[in-house]
C-alpha cells in the first residue's frame, strides 16, 4: 500500500482502512516514544504523545467493536465467539 | 513482559509470489545483520545499562525490530505461498524446501542458520552502543543490496519502510552514545567501562 495514493487505497476494504489509520497513528506514537527515550522532558513531544494515544485508543475500539480485536486489553465482551483466535492473523496478504 | 498487537507495523500485501527473491530476503530475517539479531541485540544488552533513559531505548527499540522481523516473514510467507513442485525446482527454493517446506526458520541467504555470534552483548555501554550504531548501518546497507534486486512495489514498499527505519535508529542509538558519554564522570575521562569498573 502506498502512502496517500487515493487510487491505491479504494482497492482496500472499509476494514483495511480503518487498520491502515490505527498503522499511521501508530506510527507517530512509535517515533514520538524512541525520541523521547532520549529526550524526556520534552514538554511538546509528551503532549503530542497524549493526544495521538488518546486518538489510537478510540480507534482500536471502534475497529475492536466493528471487526475483532487487535489486542487482548480490547476485546467485546459481548461476542459469543472468540474472535481473537478465529480470525485472521496479520501475516495473510489481505489482513492489512 | 509483552502484549501482542494483531497487526503488522506496516502493511505487507504480496500478490506475485517470487520464492528466488524470497531466498534474498529471509537474510533479514535469520542472518548477519537481521532483524532477530537486532531484537536480541537490543533486549539483551539491557540488564546491565546503566542509564534508564538509554535502557528504555533499547527495550523500545529491541521491541520494534520483534515486529520487523514479522513483517520480513510475512513478506517470505507470501512470497512462497501455493508454490508447485516445479516453482520450488526452477527457483532454487528446494534447498530451504527440503528442510523447512514452506515454513520460516531463521537463516542467511546463503543458508547458514541463525547464531548468537551475530551479535554481542559486551556489557560496555561505549562498546555496545556502538555495535548497535553500526548494526542499523548494516542492516541499511542490506536493504540497499536487496532493493537493487527486486523489482516488485509489492515487495519494495515494506523494504523501503524497514530501511527508513533502519537510518531513525541509527539516529536514536547516536543519541544514547552522547547521553552515556555525558553521564561518564568527568573524572573518568577516559571511559573506563561504568558497568563494571565505576
Amino acid at each position: 500500500m502506498n502512502t496517500g495514493c487515493k487510487q491505491c487505497m479504494e482497492a482496500y476494504t472499509e476494514r483495511q482502512k480503518l487498520l491502515y489509520e490505527i498503522g499511521k497513528i501508530d506510527f507517530v506514537l512509535k517515533e514520538l516514544n524512541l525520541y523521547l527515550d532520549t529526550h524526556p522532558y520534552d514538554q511538546q513531544a509528551m503532549a503530542s504523545f497524549r493526544q495521538y494515544n488518546t486518538l489510537k485508543n478510540k480507534l482500536v475500539k471502534d475497529y475492536t467493536e466493528q471487526y475483532g480485536p487487535l489486542v487482548l486489553s480490547c476485546v467485546d465482551m459481548d461476542s459469543r465467539e472468540w474472535k481473537w483466535a478465529i480470525q485472521d492473523w496479520p501475516w495473510e496478504g489481505g489482513y492489512n | 513482559m509483552w502484549n501482542y498487537e494483531k497487526r503488522l507495523q506496516y502493511p505487507v500485501k504480496i500478490t506475485q509470489t517470487n520464492p528466488q527473491i524470497a531466498q534474498v530476503i529471509i537474510s533479514q530475517y535469520g542472518g548477519p545483520d537481521g532483524e532477530l539479531a537486532a531484537s536480541m541485540r537490543y533486549l539483551a544488552q539491557r540488564y546491565t545499562m546503566p542509564y534508564n533513559t538509554v535502557t528504555g531505548l533499547l527495550t523500545d527499540i529491541g521491541t520494534e525490530e520483534l515486529a520487523h522481523f514479522e513483517m520480513i516473514c510475512a513478506i517470505v510467507y507470501q512470497l512462497t505461498k501455493n508454490l508447485t513442485p516445479e516453482q520450488i525446482k526452477e527457483s532454487g527454493f528446494d534447498k530451504y524446501y527440503v528442510d523447512h517446506t514452506l515454513a520460516l526458520w531463521p537463516q542467511a541467504a546463503g543458508g547458514i542458520p541463525f547464531n548468537a555470534c551475530e551479535f554481542q552483548s559486551k556489557g560496555d555501554v561505549i562498546t555496545d552502543l556502538t555495535e548497535d550504531m553500526a548494526a542499523e548501518q548494516k542492516a541499511r546497507t542490506t536493504y540497499d543490496n536487496i532493493l537493487r534486486l527486486v523489482k516488485d512495489p509489492d515487495v519494495c514498499d515494506p523494504i523501503r519502510f524497514l530501511r527508513a527505519r533502519e537510518i531513525v535508529h541509527f539516529q536514536r542509538f547516536g543519541e544514547a552514545l552522547r547521553i552515556a558519554q555525558e553521564n561518564l564522570d568527568s573524572r573518568n575521562f577516559y571511559a573506563f567501562n561504568p558497568e563494571f569498573d565505576t
